[in-house]
């Protein structure tokens, strides 16, 4: 990063709460209204798709952005919740709810794990150990076949129940606006508490083993438990969208889950801007969208969107968020152009 | 020397830690009485920041026993240390770059906060009272470092000098009964070393006891109550600054040997 930049601190607690609120608020708005906005099945699928990427994205965040794990296993964690959501519904005949819950619980679990075994590895170690724990799942949903069915697949899984409300109409989630309208607000919900968190002391907290965990020792802090702490969160928000992935798309094959599904999350994180939950955000309603409006050229919107990439990483490092507090800040100072 | 006194804050007994072949500290004992600045000086290279790394925690002797206030922190690792009240600063300065002075600060408050689980996602009262208390802390500690205007810089901006001054700032966030500054004024001109000694007083008078590694004489002499010289890893002398400045193998080891 150049100077210039350096002098403005990262800061994550700006937005005074009046202003949030009436974000939450917009954001609530807009996911009531989007699916009838866009009333195909074709857009609908791809708004499901953009709330799975922005949970998939921001709990990415929490553990890379934040606490500064470059953890490249989110794959693994997103396919365990989608086969745990199923298979404790399909083999233990459990309901939808419970198994959701226990997928979730399942997922932040091996992240859990996974970082008690990388405890000692950092930066591009733990990236390799990560991943390596993403091929060693990927491998055991191919090769389980007794109980995931391998390349075959699991079919005709369900969407989520209906949802009946005294009072009002029934709510059948083969409904694509409805079943929107469910992962969406979930993922409203999970946004909602990873921001509260980042903005309490343990934002601070993450924040400092980010930056060097020897002072951030000197400060009291227990780096080792913190670190745990996010990837479990991190791993269960994958979890979550794991589990609303099943019923959604109604097949299950680890091609899913392959490692190549890890590096699209961190190119969100990356494009939207590390260390904040709206760049993230942003970053994975873009990069899921994007592909779709640029079929019309053909095999040409692979080029187009690596260069865009690549232009994006080269030239704002700090991502989309970047270039709008740039603009942002041009705008508040017409006269003294940077 | 005397016996322990009941007094002691800080007591090392025997500390040893080797690198390799190398005996970086050999059997360094030596205990600070609570409301006094201690000084360890000693050549480069004679151990200094091992020992003060053994003290804090950063490493675990090989032999040797640490206490304070009456525990044993033998075996206490470094981040539960600071819980009983030891802080530190670092000789070569680690702070939180892209975090803003305040920032830095407030993340040291963090170690006595207690506020209940669940307000860390739904904040209440008592979150907000411990966000007021973090920020009113912070803002005094950076006006008593005198970095009061400086509060929303990001700490990677800020001149060597203040940087100094915003570790040690930092430090006293966990609110310390010992601080221990390794080369606090390395680097700083004379007037900041001034201000330094002016604040580690004002510091000693609230009851806080320093220890600190320097290689300032003029500050060692200032407000040191007590020396300790150590060479080769070993201690040499320990003593009051002015019988330091008299011994004659304290001498050697600067100087070298007359002959």
């Amino acid at each position: 990063m150049s100077s210039a930049q350096a002098s403005e601190p990262r800061r994550a607690a700006s937005a005074p709460l009046r202003l949030r609120r009436a974000a939450y608020l917009v954001a609530a708005l807009a996911i009531a209204l989007l699916p009838y906005i866009f009333t195909g099945a074709y857009w609908r699928t791809n708004l499901i798709v953009c709330a799975l990427n922005v949970m998939l994205a921001i709990g990415l965040d929490f553990v890379l952005g934040y606490a500064g794990q470059l953890n490249l296993g989110q794959s693994a964690f997103y396919g365990i919740g989608a086969y745990a959501a199923t298979l404790l519904a399909m083999r233990l005949g459990l309901p939808f709810w419970i198994a959701f819950a226990g997928a979730v619980a399942l997922a932040g679990l091996a992240g859990v794990v996974l970082s008690l075994f990388a405890m000692r590895l950092r930066g591009h170690y733990l990236a390799i150990a990560s991943l390596g724990f993403a091929v060693i799942t990927y491998q055991v949903l191919l090769n389980w076949i007794s109980l995931t069915q391998g390349p075959l697949g699991i079919y005709a899984i369900p969407p989520p129940p209906a949802l009946v409300l005294p009072g009002l109409p029934k709510i059948d989630f083969h409904d694509l606006a409805h079943l929107f309208h469910l992962v969406a607000g979930f993922a409203l919900l999970s946004y909602f508490v990873l921001d509260q968190l980042v903005r309490s002391p343990i934002g601070e907290t993450l924040t400092a083993i980010r930056e060097d965990e020897v002072p951030a020792a000197a400060l009291g802090i227990n780096c080792a438990a913190w670190k745990v702490f996010a990837f479990g969160v991190g791993s269960a928000v994958a979890g979550a969208a794991g589990g609303f992935y099943a019923g959604f798309v109604g097949t299950l094959v680890p091609d899913a889950f392959f490692i190549t599904e890890s590096f699209t999350i961190l190119a969100m994180v990356v494009v939207g801007g590390m260390g904040s939950l709206i760049g993230p955000a942003a970053g994975a309603i873009l990069l899921t969208v994007l592909p779709e409006l640029l079929r019309g050229i053909g095999d040409l919107r692979l080029v187009v969107y690596g260069a865009a990439l690549t232009l994006v990483v080269l030239f704002l490092p700090g991502g989309l968020l970047q270039a709008a507090r740039l603009g942002v800040a041009r705008l508040m100072r017409p006269d003294k152009p940077r | 020397m005397t016996a322990p006194a009941p007094s002691a804050l800080l007591q090392a007994r025997g500390l040893c830690r080797s690198f390799g072949g190398v005996r970086a500290v050999h059997d360094i004992t030596f205990e600070m009485p609570t409301g006094t600045v201690f000084a360890i000086i000693g050549p480069n290279g004679a151990g200094k920041s091992t020992l003060l790394n053994l003290l804090s925690g950063v490493l675990r002797p090989d032999a040797g026993t640490v206490a304070f206030g009456g525990a044993d922190l033998t075996d206490t690792p470094a981040h539960r240390r600071v819980r009983h009240g030891i802080a530190r600063t670092f000789q070569k300065i680690r702070l939180f770059k892209q975090l803003s002075a305040h920032d830095n600060v407030v993340a040291g408050c963090h170690v006595h906060c207690a506020i209940p689980a669940w307000q860390y996602v739904v904040h209440g009262r008592a979150f907000a009272q411990n966000q007021a208390r973090c920020r009113d802390e912070a803002a005094r500690l950076l006006a008593f470092m005198g970095l009061g205007g400086r509060a929303q810089v990001a700490a990677g901006a800020l001149s060597y000098g203040e940087r100094r001054m915003l570790e040690i700032a930092r430090a006293l966030a966990t609110a310390p009964r010992l601080l221990m500054l390794d080369e606090p004024a390395a680097g700083l001109n004379a007037g900041e070393v001034e201000a330094l000694v002016d604040r580690l007083q004002t510091l000693r008078q609230n009851g806080l006891a320093v220890l600190v590694v320097e290689h300032n004489m003029d500050l060692v002499m200032t407000i040191a109550n007590r020396v300790l010289v150590i060479d080769y890893g070993q201690p040499l002398f320990e003593g009051p600054p002015a019988a330091v400045q008299a011994h004659p193998g304290v001498i050697a080891a600067y100087l070298g040997e007359a002959r």
